[in-house]
């Protein structure tokens, strides 16, 4: 039980990384990333591949986030003459390429064979026998290291630079933003967390092939995003908590429940996916956390105004708030104009 | 040789044209891309076999009552996904349709397994005309996707729908001002679009085989074909999807045909580079 325990924890905490990822890619910025799988199985066989070539687990790791960094960049940068919507399908061409290539270049990934063996990290520093603890906290570890950083990143000047060019692209144009390089940036630096949640899944099983990385994993990822609530990280751990123990969780169902089979089960999990997308996108697009946003009435120094931020999404209702703001704080504030932050609140993304 | 797949070719480019098609008419009218078309597919197919096999009705028959029942049902999704979130902008559409797919795909899945399906039709012989090898199948198909271009291009044109289909398409308050009822034209954009979907899911499966991933294997495929005709030409969806279906079957020359969903691929990543308002489309402003 405490050995289930700990295989739960530490696929949560790699699902968690991901959406964490897909959260910046998407919540932050977006922009829809369907081939997060892609991205997510590159990281793990650069990071096996390199860990096998004998480099230690840190440089393998960096190994597959320049890896990855460097595809996201280049597939953002493929769709970025058009609207946000091509890149969808960019991404799900690129998720399908790289399944292709696992699978039909076996001199390099051991095609529907996989590759066997990846060494595990700092296996000999710790007692035999207990090695999955120490792998959850080395997991935990990383996941609080991601957390923090792309907490750090959401509330930096390139944070609230991502956010504005989702709001609207045009605006950040206009206030003289660079809001081609802001997204491959954005996606770039996501691409690169996902592969540490590659390189962690792959040290994790250290055996990977191409059927772990079906496109349930990025169901997984949006279900965990969208659960959580786009934009806010905090949100995105706890629904990255709640999806994977529900759908892992499940696999106890299969005790109880004789007349289902394990392929049907699968089945019935992804239905559960796709009636949760539509049912949080129709009646909780905010998911059960909220985006910290900037508050006017914080920004104007009026203590009495009520905040958007702490109160309800303000609606198409004008706030009165809003029009001193963009009367005095327009220009003080470089990065985004911080009354369409606010409004465009009550639009969706 | 090169003759032989130029025809696999342009008859796999007829196939993909009918999905290519509903994807376009879908984006014109309700603006945004259908990831679900993939799951329409398997689901237009899965119902068409319900009917051909266990019902025991004729193949043909067969696919109209799927045509039918699946228009009912792409309706039916519609209202209940799609409606709501109709004024949320196209990235939450986008999400909310690959959900769609998740659960159209499954559903198949959950009922019918993974094992591959066959229709209930005899095995035929190929001809042999001048050197090629020709299948029954082939013939059908190409004389049904002309037929089924053929009916759309009519009702496009010279029907009272079709023209309040282009006046959404083109500018939806205007078209509302001019007292056009754009659900109704969005039901019955969703009638032709499932219709579409499920006579080529039928087609597939008369060419290879029904299993819950062949919709999935298409998508990228259709999703070429309507960039190339520009995502809003039905016209321009029907000759991209005839060059995929021309340059997937043809690269088998040069690589190996694993490979080939990759050209589809690679013809998105070239177009958007170099020629982002598609072959056949206008530049447009974007937002």
């Amino acid at each position: 039980m405490i050995a289930y325990l700990v295989t739960i924890l530490t696929l949560v905490s790699i699902a968690a990384i991901l959406a964490l990822a897909l959260n910046l890619q998407w919540g932050l910025c977006g922009m829809v990333n369907f081939g997060i799988v892609g991205f997510f199985a590159l990281g793990a066989y650069t990071a096996a591949l390199l860990a096998m070539a004998g480099t230690g687990p840190v440089i393998a790791t960096f190994g597959a986030m320049l890896v990855c960094a460097v595809a996201g960049a280049l597939v953002a940068l493929l769709s970025l003459r058009l609207a946000e919507e091509y890149l969808a399908i960019v991404t799900l061409g690129f998720g399908e390429i790289v399944r292709l290539v696992t699978l039909n270049e076996g001199w390099l990934t051991g095609g529907a064979l996989g590759l066997p063996g990846i060494p595990r990290p700092f296996f000999d520093l710790v007692p035999a026998g207990s090695y999955d603890v120490y792998f959850l906290g080395l997991c935990l570890l990383v996941l609080a290291a991601v957390f923090l950083g792309l907490e750090r990143l959401a509330r930096s000047p390139f944070g609230r630079l991502v956010r504005s060019v989702r709001e609207d692209d045009v605006v950040a144009a206009t206030l003289g933003k660079n809001v081609v390089r802001t997204r491959v940036i954005a996606f770039a630096i996501g691409s690169a967390v996902t592969a540490i949640a590659g390189a962690l899944h792959a040290f994790f099983f250290s055996y990977i092939d191409p059927s772990q990385f079906t496109p349930i994993v990025s169901a997984y990822a949006f279900m965990a995003v969208i659960a959580g609530g786009r934009g806010s990280n905090r949100g995105i751990l706890l629904g990255a908590c709640t999806v994977m123990v529900l759908l892992e969780g499940s696999r106890f169902l299969k005790d109880f429940v004789d007349i289902l089979d394990s392929d049907q089960l699968a089945a019935v999990r992804l239905i559960l996916i796709g009636l949760g997308l539509i049912l949080f996108l129709i009646f909780r697009p905010q998911g059960f956390g909220r985006e910290p946003r900037l508050s006017a009435a914080r920004l104007v120094g009026d203590a009495t105004t009520p905040s958007p931020a702490t109160g309800p999404i303000p609606g198409p209702t004008p706030d009165p708030a809003l029009a001193p703001v963009t009367a005095k704080e327009g220009d003080l504030h470089g990065t985004c104009q911080p009354s369409r932050l606010v409004r465009a609140a009550a639009s969706d993304r | 040789m090169i003759a032989q797949l130029a025809l696999n070719g342009l008859i796999t480019g007829m196939i993909i044209a009918l999905p290519a098609v509903a994807l376009t008419l879908i984006f014109s009218i309700l603006k945004f891309p259908n990831f679900a078309i993939g799951g329409m597919l398997t689901a237009g197919a899965y119902l068409a076999w319900v009917f051909n096999t266990l019902a025991g009705l004729p193949l043909i028959a067969a696919a109209t009552a799927a045509a039918l029942a699946f228009s009912a049902i792409m309706v039916t999704s519609d209202r209940l996904v799609f409606r709501p979130l109709r004024d949320r902008g196209p990235i939450t559409l986008l999400v909310a349709s690959m959900g769609l797919s998740f659960i159209l795909e499954n559903v198949c899945r959950l009922f019918f397994g993974n094992l591959a399906r066959n229709f209930d039709i005899p095995i035929s012989r190929p001809y042999r005309v001048a050197g090629l090898r020709i299948n029954p199948e082939q013939i059908t198909t190409a004389i049904v996707t002309l037929l089924a271009m053929l009916a759309v291009y009519l009702i496009l044109r010279h029907t009272a729908l079709g023209r309040a289909m282009r006046a959404v398409a083109d500018n939806p308050s205007l078209a509302a001002a001019r007292g056009i009822d754009r659900d109704r034209t969005i039901l019955w954009t969703w009638v032709l679009a499932a219709t579409l979907t499920a006579l080529a899911g039928v087609l597939i499966g008369m060419d290879r085989a029904i299993d819950p991933m062949m919709g999935w294997s298409y998508i990228i495929t259709i999703f070429a074909a309507a960039i190339l005709g520009g995502l809003g030409s039905p016209v321009g969806a029907v000759l991209g999807a005839l060059a995929v279906g021309l340059v997937q079957e043809m690269s088998v020359l040069v690589i190996e045909p694993q490979y080939r969903q990759a050209v589809s691929f690679v013809a998105i990543a070239l177009l958007l580079l170099f020629r982002p308002q598609g072959l056949m489309g206008q530049v447009r402003i974007a937002r």
